[in-house]
C-alpha cells in the first residue's frame, strides 16, 4: 500500500475511534519497514488534530473523544515495542502528573484530560481523585514531571489548586513545574490570580495548552 | 396527593428551591464530606434549609439526596446506608413542608459512566436508582426529581428505575452545554432527542438545570418548548463561581442580574422554575415576588 493511503487510513481510524483498525494499520506499517516515527507524526497525529477540531465545532462529544484516545493508545501499543527494539523512542511531549485535588471525588473531566494528554503524546501519571497535595509533588519529583495538572469540580475544593502552588513555593520547587488548572469553577482569571501557568476549559484545550507551554525538548 | 403537584402546574407557574450544597457548607459541612450524612447527623440543619426555602415562597423543595445513589455514596464508603440516608432526606423535607407544599426527592447522577466509556451496565444503574427512588418514596416524597443528568442513557436508567420502585410522578432535568451547533449534553445528546426519549419513557415533566446562567437558560427554554408539551422545568446557575481575595466564593451573576431573566424564562414556556448552583433563599424570594406580581 502506498504510504499516503496508509496515512489517510490511520487518520480515519483515529477520527472514527476504531481501535482495531488503528492497531492493524500500525502492525502493517511495522511489517513494511516504514519509518515509524514518521508514521506517528503523519499518520496518527493528524487524526487527533481532526478530532480536536470536530470537538471544537460541536460535532464530537465525550464518547467520541474517548474512543479516539483509545484508538490512539491501540496504535501506540503496537508501535512502541517496535520503536524500542529499534532503540528509538516516540517523541514525548512531556511528563504530566494529574489528579483531582483532595476533598473532591469528581473525576470525569480529569479522566478525559488524562486520556487526551496521553493520546497527544504526553507521558501521564494519573493519581486519581481526592489526591493529597503532597502526593502531587512527591510524584512529580519522583518521575521528573514537566506538568502538574489539577482538577476540581467544587468551589470549595478549587482553593486547593491555590494551596498546591503555595506548597510548591514553600518547598522552593515552583519553577520546576508548569501547573495547569481545570474544572467547572476554574477560569483563566482564577489561574492568573493563583499564579498557575495555565487554564483550559476542556480536554482538547488542555492538550493545546500543554503543548504551547512545553516546546518539545530534544 | 401524588397528582397534586401536576394539578398545581396546570394552574400556575410552580416555584422550586435553590442550591442545597452551599447552604449546608454555610452551616459547617466540611469540605469533601458527604452531604447526605447530615440527614442523620445534623437533621436540624437540613430541615432548617428546607424551611427557609418554604418561607420565601418555594412550592416544592428538593431533598438532600442529590448524591444519594448507592454508586455515589460508595465514594464515601456509605453505600450500606443508602436506604437510611435517602428515607431520612425525604422525612426531613416532609417535616419542614407546610400543608399543600411539596417534597421532590432529588436524584443526581452516579458520577460514573456506562459501558463502553465506563464499567457499569444499564441494569446496575437502573437497580441503584430504583433503590434510591424507593427509599425517597418511603420517606414521604411527593415526586421524584432526577436532575443534572449529562448522559441521556443514564437518565433513562434512572427514570426506569424510579418508575419501577415507586408510583410517584417522575420529573427529569438534563444539563446542557452551549456548543456551536446548539445545546447538547456532555455525551452529545441533543435537546430534542433527550426530551422525546424521556417523554416516551414516562417522565411527567422535563427540563434543564445547572451549567447555564439565567440568560442562557431563557434561550434554552425557547428551544425546549418546541420539543414537548410536557411541563418544563428550568433551574439556572447564578453564572460562574468567582473566588474573592478573602477566599469567599461569589457567583458572576448577582441576584438582580439573575432575576432579570426570570420573566423571560417563564414567558418562554417554563412551568416550574427555581435555582441551581450559586442561588440561595434570597434568589428564590425575588423569584417569588415576580411570580406573585405576574
Amino acid at each position: 500500500m502506498i504510504k499516503e493511503t496508509l496515512y489517510a487510513d490511520m487518520q480515519k481510524a483515529i477520527v472514527d475511534g476504531d481501535g482495531a483498525a488503528a492497531g492493524r494499520l500500525a502492525a502493517e506499517a511495522a511489517k513494511s519497514g516504514l519509518d515509524l516515527l514518521e508514521v506517528i507524526e503523519k499518520g496518527y497525529v493528524p487524526g487527533l488534530a481532526k478530532v480536536g477540531e470536530l470537538w471544537e465545532q460541536g460535532e464530537y462529544f465525550l464518547p467520541e473523544l474517548i474512543s479516539s484516545a483509545e484508538a490512539m493508545k491501540a496504535a501506540m501499543a503496537v508501535l512502541e515495542p517496535e520503536l524500542r527494539s529499534a532503540r528509538l523512542k516516540a517523541r514525548t511531549a512531556g511528563k504530566a502528573v494529574i489528579g483531582t485535588v483532595e476533598g473532591d471525588i469528581h473525576d470525569i473531566g480529569k479522566n478525559l484530560v488524562a486520556s487526551m494528554l496521553q493520546a497527544g503524546g504526553f507521558e501521564v501519571f494519573d493519581l486519581g481523585a481526592d489526591v493529597k497535595l503532597e502526593k502531587f509533588i512527591e510524584q512529580a519529583e519522583a518521575v521528573g514531571a514537566d506538568f502538574i495538572c489539577l482538577s476540581a469540580l467544587l468551589t470549595t475544593t478549587m482553593a486547593n489548586q491555590r494551596r498546591l502552588i503555595e506548597l510548591l513555593k514553600q518547598k522552593d520547587l515552583r519553577a520546576k513545574y508548569r501547573v495547569l488548572v481545570g474544572g467547572a469553577p476554574a477560569s483563566q482569571k482564577w489561574a492568573e490570580e493563583i499564579g498557575a501557568d495555565g487554564y483550559a476549559e476542556n480536554a482538547v484545550a488542555a492538550v493545546k495548552l500543554a503543548k504551547s507551554l512545553n516546546p518539545v525538548r530534544s | 396527593m401524588s397528582m397534586g403537584i401536576l394539578e398545581l402546574v396546570r394552574q400556575r407557574t410552580v416555584l422550586l428551591d435553590g442550591a442545597m450544597g452551599t447552604e449546608l457548607m454555610a452551616r459547617g459541612l466540611p469540605q469533601g464530606s458527604c452531604p447526605e450524612i447530615w440527614n442523620v447527623e445534623r437533621p436540624a440543619a437540613v430541615e432548617d434549609i428546607h424551611r427557609n426555602y418554604f418561607d420565601v415562597g418555594s412550592d416544592v423543595v428538593s431533598t438532600n439526596s442529590f448524591g444519594g445513589s448507592r454508586i455515589k455514596l460508595a465514594a464515601h464508603g456509605l453505600e450500606a446506608r443508602t436506604r437510611e440516608l435517602n428515607a431520612a432526606a425525604a422525612r426531613l423535607a416532609r417535616a419542614a413542608a407546610p400543608a399543600g407544599k411539596f417534597v421532590a426527592g432529588s436524584i443526581g447522577p452516579t458520577g460514573k459512566f456506562l459501558k463502553p466509556q465506563g464499567e457499569f451496565s444499564e441494569e446496575e444503574f437502573e437497580a441503584a436508582y430504583a433503590e434510591q427512588a424507593g427509599a425517597l418514596s418511603e420517606g414521604g416524597a411527593d415526586v421524584l426529581l432526577i436532575e443534572t443528568q449529562y448522559d441521556l442513557r443514564e437518565a433513562l436508567c434512572a427514570l426506569r428505575g424510579a418508575r419501577r420502585a415507586s408510583g410517584l410522578p417522575v420529573f427529569v432535568t438534563m444539563t446542557f452545554n452551549p456548543v456551536p451547533r446548539g445545546y447538547f449534553t456532555l455525551m452529545g445528546d441533543s435537546v430534542a432527542r433527550s426530551l422525546h426519549e424521556l417523554e416516551k419513557e414516562g417522565a411527567l415533566a422535563v427540563g434543564a438545570n445547572c451549567t447555564l446562567n439565567s440568560e442562557q437558560m431563557a434561550g434554552l427554554v425557547k428551544v425546549m418548548r418546541k420539543e414537548t408539551d410536557l411541563p418544563l422545568i428550568a433551574q439556572a446557575n447564578a453564572g460562574q463561581p468567582v473566588v474573592e481575595a478573602d477566599g469567599k466564593v461569589t457567583y458572576s451573576q448577582g441576584l438582580e442580574e439573575y432575576v432579570r431573566f426570570v420573566p423571560d424564562i417563564v414567558r418562554s414556556g417554563a412551568d416550574l422554575v427555581g435555582g441551581c448552583c450559586g442561588t440561595n433563599p434570597a434568589f428564590i424570594k425575588a423569584m417569588a415576588e415576580f411570580l406573585v406580581r405576574r
